[in-house]
């Protein structure tokens, strides 16, 4: 299952025009943020596989770096795409994947990367209704505690 | 919340249906079942909940920011506190994904002793999840009866971590001390006692009329749902799909001590009951079986101060379910960045499904019914918040106005 869960997945890379590695615990494929869905739909459909575990953001400076982790058996396969900050947006994969609108929400409250078509668009799951919009999202590195608490005059 | 206008009453809320704004009720941020705020919109055609919205962050504090900012070992304290219940799940996810970006191989006896701790914190959950359910469906003697014997499990805890609650015990490279002496003995009488009133239990949530009238039927989940919304934990396993994760991807010790997995087809609160005694019984036997079966030698070894480059996704079978950790290092004395998805979060969405079909009189129960760990999932720890008075209903009015609906209903 494991030989033929890689196959499939490097297959799969080649044909997005993305990149594999393999490690012990999991397999990453990289790939552009406009193959990012498909990719995802189909690592999900993948005999074997289990769940979308969850939907991790992190600042890389230029770019925010999202990962996808799905877990198959004794390791995850994570989907890998950098979605540039000048136009932080992304294809949602909440209709196919309905377990994926929460987490998808959340990296939208605390990185500011929107998922076009999820139904949290336009609206907070996590952060307070006054979140000051000029603010930075809070989990981007530049976003400074204290400056968010006197824009948002809780000080 | 409650100050929307008229235009944003009527768009779709999650995105599933439009509804108008006569059938609304706001429910919450003051949480009805545990001393939580969390909110949920519930959509309702006369008694009957048609759709459910939630929302969340009411508690959250920033833990992820916060962890960037404090070196490895701070960020275990720090993790432990989001949640004043499964707070070892916690630790063993956060301390065995940095343990694996190096990689490094913790001593056989730690293993061992994370396992008994972890087994006894899924014990003392689900026993505080049974009362609270007895609490909610109107039966207090069984909250007061099963909270009582969830003492000597507590007291076995501290006796071991020195803690009942935030324990402190894991770190990196194994365990903080050695277990105590004598604890085997000790363990066995109190497992003892569990068991026995784990069965009593068991047979009683089956028997007793009061719990069957509000959780038999009640928050039905079919495996349909469950494979669309992906649950984690009992929510899961009651749907007759056996995914644990202490079976299908092991950590700790439980490659040696495996535990059996327990399942149940209705998919309603009343199977979670026996569910979760049966995990319980599972657990005490897999306590027993690790301390009989332990290796000596040393309970820590020696862990590098600094952690390598690198990343790892880590998971362990919390008492809720799958508790999911990505940690990701740039080789410095702080991490780069943590992750971390708590059963809750993966569980919202099928507890909003839970909710559809179901009478405003069968809220308590269903959303206790799920176990809810709002604190958690807004990765903070558990505060009380002063009641709105915004908002109609409060946790209380609903419990007595579900205990009075089914009184009148039953005559």
């Amino acid at each position: 299952m494991r030989q033929t869960s890689a196959d499939l997945l490097s297959k799969l890379a080649d044909k997005l025009g993305g990149t594999l590695r393999d490690g012990p615990k999991s397999t990453v494929i990289t790939v552009t943020p406009d193959k990012a869905p498909e990719a995802c739909i189909a690592v999900s459909s993948l005999s074997g596989l289990y769940h979308l575990s969850t939907i991790t953001g992190i600042d890389l400076g230029d770019e925010i770096e999202i990962l996808y982790h799905f877990w198959e058996g004794k390791r995850f396969v994570i989907v890998r795409t950098d979605v540039p900050k000048s136009v932080p947006r992304i294809r949602s994969v909440a209709d196919a994947m309905p377990s994926a609108t929460l987490y998808e929400a959340e990296v939208q409250d605390l990185l500011g990367v929107a998922f076009d078509g999820n139904p949290y668009t336009g609206r907070r799951l996590l952060l307070p209704d006054d979140y000051p919009a000029e603010a930075p999202p809070p989990l981007r590195k530049d976003a400074d505690p204290e400056k968010i608490r006197k824009m948002m005059k809780l000080e | 919340m409650s100050d929307e206008t008229g235009e944003e009453r009527k768009e779709a809320g999650a995105g599933l249906m439009q509804y108008s704004p006569e059938g609304m009720m706001p429910f919450g941020p003051v949480h009805p079942s545990l001393k939580e705020p969390e909110y949920f919109k519930l959509i309702l055609e006369g008694e009957k909940i048609v759709q459910v919205i939630p929302r969340i962050g009411y508690v959250h504090r920033g833990i992820e920011r916060a962890a960037q900012e404090r070196t490895w070992v701070k960020n275990i304290y720090l993790f432990e506190r989001i949640c004043g219940i499964c707070s070892f799940a916690h630790s063993i996810s956060y301390t065995q994904a940095v343990e694996a970006i190096s990689p490094f191989e913790v001593p056989d006896r730690a293993r061992y002793i994370r396992l008994v701790v972890a087994e006894l914190e899924r014990i003392h959950s689900h026993l505080l999840w049974l009362g609270l359910v007895g609490h909610w469906a109107g039966f207090d003697t069984l909250f007061m009866w099963v909270w009582k014997d969830r003492e000597h499990v507590l007291d076995l805890e501290e006796e071991i971590t020195g803690n009942r609650v935030h324990k402190s015990y894991s770190t990196f490279g194994g365990v903080r001390k050695d277990l105590p002496d004598n604890i085997g003995e000790k363990a066995k009488a109190e497992l003892g006692y569990i068991e026995k009133r784990a069965t009593y239990y068991k047979d009683l949530v089956q028997s007793e009329e009061t719990l069957a009238v509000r959780t038999r039927g009640v928050g039905r989940i079919t495996q349909e749902t469950a494979r669309k919304l992906s649950p984690v934990g009992p929510l899961l396993r009651c749907t007759g799909i056996g995914r644990d994760v202490r079976v299908e991807d092991p950590y700790a010790a439980y490659d040696e001590v495996r535990p059996e997995v327990q399942t149940s087809k209705d998919g309603d609160i009343a199977s979670l009951l026996v569910l979760r005694l049966d995990e319980v019984l599972d657990s005490c036997r897999m306590v027993k079986e690790a301390l009989e079966k332990i290796p000596a030698g040393p309970v820590k070894a020696a862990f590098p101060r600094t952690v390598h480059e690198g990343e790892s996704s880590f998971h362990v079978e919390a008492p809720r379910g799958e508790l999911f950790y990505f940690v990701k290092s740039a080789g410095g004395s702080v991490p780069e960045r943590v992750k971390i998805r708590t059963p809750t979060m993966a569980n919202l969405l099928t507890a909003t499904e839970m909710l559809k079909g179901q009478t405003l009189a069968d809220v308590p129960v269903v959303l206790t019914g799920m176990d809810p760990c709002f604190g958690c999932m807004d990765r903070v720890s558990v505060f009380d918040v002063a009641k709105s008075k915004g908002w109609s209903v409060s946790g209380e009015e609903l419990r007595e106005y579900g205990i009075e609906y089914y009184r009148r209903k039953r005559g």
